[in-house]
């Protein structure tokens, strides 16, 4: 991608003060999203083979991962610690502390085991805020219908129509939890209309909404008498029962003593979160270091339907410099609040606030067709006119965004001053397990909440409702599973692996990579080797 | 850094939990562990100061700090040791326990017994990442004065720093995640939130089956 503007000439050109042009005209968005989303991408789509969704479409990378070897087998069970619980959380984001505060609230004894440590998650990430339907202007029926709209109509209806009646009563919850959020002078909470949304309805804590929910969460969860946390123990196997049908418990390693451990239990829910650092189509991400799609190979092995495999969003505006911040988000929020997209020739070129594909398709063509911004070879972006939104509301990005302001200190930028270079970033994945509304999946005894679960945001997620289907999906996996209350499993097995192993070798497909990744190849120096 | 500034890196050499690396002055501690393949290090989550897991002790000749990796590039000659992941806390409470608006200050010190004995040493702001005048921020809340205190710790990222270097052992952090948590749980009533609550609830009441129907009616997604 060697075409575009140079740096040095698109800043001489760049003024905050500067007449943009008229916005053009927004013609056909299907053909905008067919030439330039990445999820379009020539070859970047094939066929799964084996497994519940042989025959569906999936992301070439990821289908490596979820049609792999497994790391363990019988052998490797013998002798190996057990510890037996009522529930299993699997993931220590904000989808699994929800899930494991409802299970504890309901009776349940709970182990909630992490990769790394607990919160770290990209709950802890998200800026811009929760969705729901709380002023007067607005009803669930329209959050439901903006949700499904930006979902290009492939989600669920009846999870949308179950997340967003929730949301009032998630905000609640929250609140008893101890989270604080932004308020109007007369008390209200303070709301923004942001990217798809046809009113206001994303309720914030300035700009570390995410951060404010993790801490509280986490300390919740730490605080619970019958909530048991492992950190730096990420799973590498579900367990089934003798025939292969059911989730019965779950095979945890450790990246401290690197020692297996079998958990056997009633439930497990799945809370690991996306792919981002799977890095698709060689993009950069907004993921923590442990988003690597853990709990959707998982899932699929233990024969778990997922769904739209193909369908992943890219945010429009990760942050192109400075390099150690590269793939990291500026929120929407930024751009809820005003701020314009402008190209190398000091030109909008779309509706800042149309849906987070749209913008990424729009960018890309920019950067594509040469009206982008070049750093180096590697290096293409589009302005995000920071300096021109401080003109117009002085005070706003140091009041409303410290977490920006912080971040971009420690780059020695000033985006009250310079725009920042922006260009989209791997951030979340559309789909995943096929859950109902209390989050189980297609395999008795398992359940998905969180980014690992698909169905609620179609092709295309709206923000803030990322942070809804958290709390929302949680709270309702978290106290379904714990109404199961056999006696537990009477034999925990893989045979759901052997399974799939002899599917493999029927396929004539090659057993040479493993899975789950755990760990990114640049960070798995020695801690995880395979 | 700033893009009129632009510049590469130049190379510098330090060491990470004891091993020689070499790096460029544009890569933080993070990217300068990966570049030169340090072993076991796996309390790295965000890479953006906000979640508080990369926590480090360095040492520049005489002088020793705490920071976050993922926020400090290297240096020529600094000594980076990433610090094992925080013990568990100390101090117990269920916010669920709390009723009494009323009974906050006595439940605090009870909860907290060690933050009305802090002696000033300001070690817990000089090892917050986050230039949080942590020392002002407990004395609030020892003083009852929970909105406040809990203002102060607003960017908190819970890495628990400041609980390390406290010699009383008054865990600040969870102090200032106490406040936060006090204020909200007692004093957030929103007007706009309450009043659709109330409107859902009393729809609920007319017409609960209507909810239930639409929620079962899923069992052929996804049709396509």
């Amino acid at each position: 991608m060697s075409n575009g503007i140079p740096l040095a000439e698109a800043l001489a050109r760049y003024r905050a003060d500067a007449d943009l042009g008229p916005l053009p005209e927004l013609a056909d968005i299907d053909a905008l999203l067919n030439t330039y989303h990445p999820d379009h991408l020539r070859d970047s789509v094939i066929k799964l083979t084996v497994g519940a969704n042989a025959g569906d479409n999936c992301q070439r990378e990821l289908a490596g991962l979820l049609q792999a070897e497994a790391f363990i087998d019988e052998a490797d069970l013998a002798g190996t610690p057990v510890t037996d619980v009522d529930v299993l959380v699997i993931g220590g984001g904000g989808a699994g502390c929800a899930a494991a505060l409802a299970a504890a609230e309901n009776g349940a004894r709970v182990l909630l085991a992490t990769k790394l440590r607990l919160g770290d998650s990209n709950t802890v990430m998200a800026e811009g805020g929760i969705q729901a339907a709380i002023e007067p202007d607005d009803s669930v029926q329209r959050h439901i219908q903006d949700t499904l709209r930006g979902g290009h109509h492939a989600a669920n209806p009846a999870l949308v129509s179950a997340m967003a009646s929730d949301g009032p009563e998630v905000l609640r919850w929250l609140i008893d939890q101890g989270m604080q959020f932004e308020q109007t002078p007369s008390g209200d909470l303070h709301t923004r209309r942001a990217g798809g949304m046809s009113t206001a309805r994303l309720v914030h804590c300035r700009d570390y909404t995410g951060l404010e929910m993790m801490r509280v969460l986490r300390e919740a969860v730490i605080q619970h008498r019958s909530i048991e946390v492992w950190e730096q123990s990420p799973a590498v196997e579900l367990l089934s029962n003798e025939t292969g049908q059911k989730c019965v418990g779950a095979v945890l390693t450790s990246l401290l003593d690197g020692q297996l451990r079998i958990v056997r239990t009633r439930s497990v829910i799945l809370a690991t979160g996306g792919l981002g650092r799977l890095h698709l189509n060689g993009f950069p991400t907004s993921n923590h270091l442990g988003a690597t799609g853990d709990g959707l190979v998982l899932a699929y092995r233990i024969g778990a339907r997922l769904c739209e495999l193909d369908s992943f969003q890219y945010h429009p505006t990760g942050m192109l410099h400075p390099s150690h911040l590269a793939g990291k988000l500026v929120t929407e929020g930024v751009r809820a609040a005003g701020a314009l997209l402008v190209n190398g020739l000091g030109n909008r070129f779309i509706d800042e606030l149309q849906p987070r594909d749209v913008v990424c398709a729009a960018i890309l063509r920019e950067c594509s067709e040469g009206r982008g911004i070049r750093i180096d070879a590697q290096r293409v972006g589009v302005w995000l006119d920071t300096p021109r939104m401080e003109r117009a509301q002085p005070g706003l990005l140091e009041k409303q965004f410290p977490n920006l302001m912080a971040r971009t200190h420690v780059g020695g930028i000033d985006p009250r001053i310079e725009p920042l270079l922006i260009h989209p970033t791997l951030h979340y994945q559309n789909g995943g397990a096929v859950i109902d509304v209390n989050g189980a999946t297609t395999v008795p005894g398992l359940y998905a909440v969180g980014e690992v679960a698909g169905g609620i945001h179609g092709r295309n997620r709206i923000t803030g409702n990322a942070l809804l289907e958290i709390i929302s999906f949680g709270r309702r996996a978290g106290i379904a599973a714990t109404t199961n209350r056999d006696r537990g499993p009477k034999k925990v097995t893989l045979e759901h692996v052997n399974r799939l192993r002899r599917a493999l070798t029927l396929a004539g497909l090659p057993m040479t990579q493993r899975a789950p990744q755990i760990l990114p190849d640049y960070a798995a120096g020695g801690a995880w080797n395979r | 850094m700033s893009l009129t500034t632009h510049e590469k890196g130049q190379p510098v050499a330090l060491t990470i939990n004891g091993l020689a690396v070499d790096a460029s002055t544009d890569m933080t501690l993070v990217e300068a562990a990966w570049h030169g393949g340090v072993p076991r290090i796996t309390n790295i989550g965000c890479m953006e100061g906000v979640c508080g897991s990369c926590r480090v002790m360095l040492r520049r000749g005489k002088e020793v700090s705490v920071g976050l990796a993922c926020q400090t590039f290297v240096e020529d000659g600094i000594e980076v040791v990433f610090m094992p992941p925080a013990s568990a806390p100390q101090h117990h409470y269920d916010i669920g326990d709390l009723k009494d608006g009323w009974d906050i200050h006595a439940r605090f010190h009870k909860i907290f017994p060690e933050a009305s004995r802090c002696r000033h040493c300001h070690g817990c702001n000089t090892a917050c990442p986050k230039g949080i005048a942590v020392e002002d921020g407990v004395a609030l809340a020892a003083a009852g004065r929970y909105r406040e205190a809990g203002e102060t710790f607003f960017e908190c990222i819970m890495c628990e720093l400041c609980d390390a270097a406290c010699p009383e052992l008054i865990a600040p952090a969870h102090v200032g995640l106490f406040s936060r948590r006090v204020t909200a749980h007692f004093h957030l009533r929103p007007p706009n939130l309450i009043h659709r609550l109330e409107e859902l609830r009393q729809a609920h009441a007319i017409a609960p089956q209507d909810k239930k129907d639409e929620e079962e009616n899923h069992a052929d997604w996804p049709a396509r």
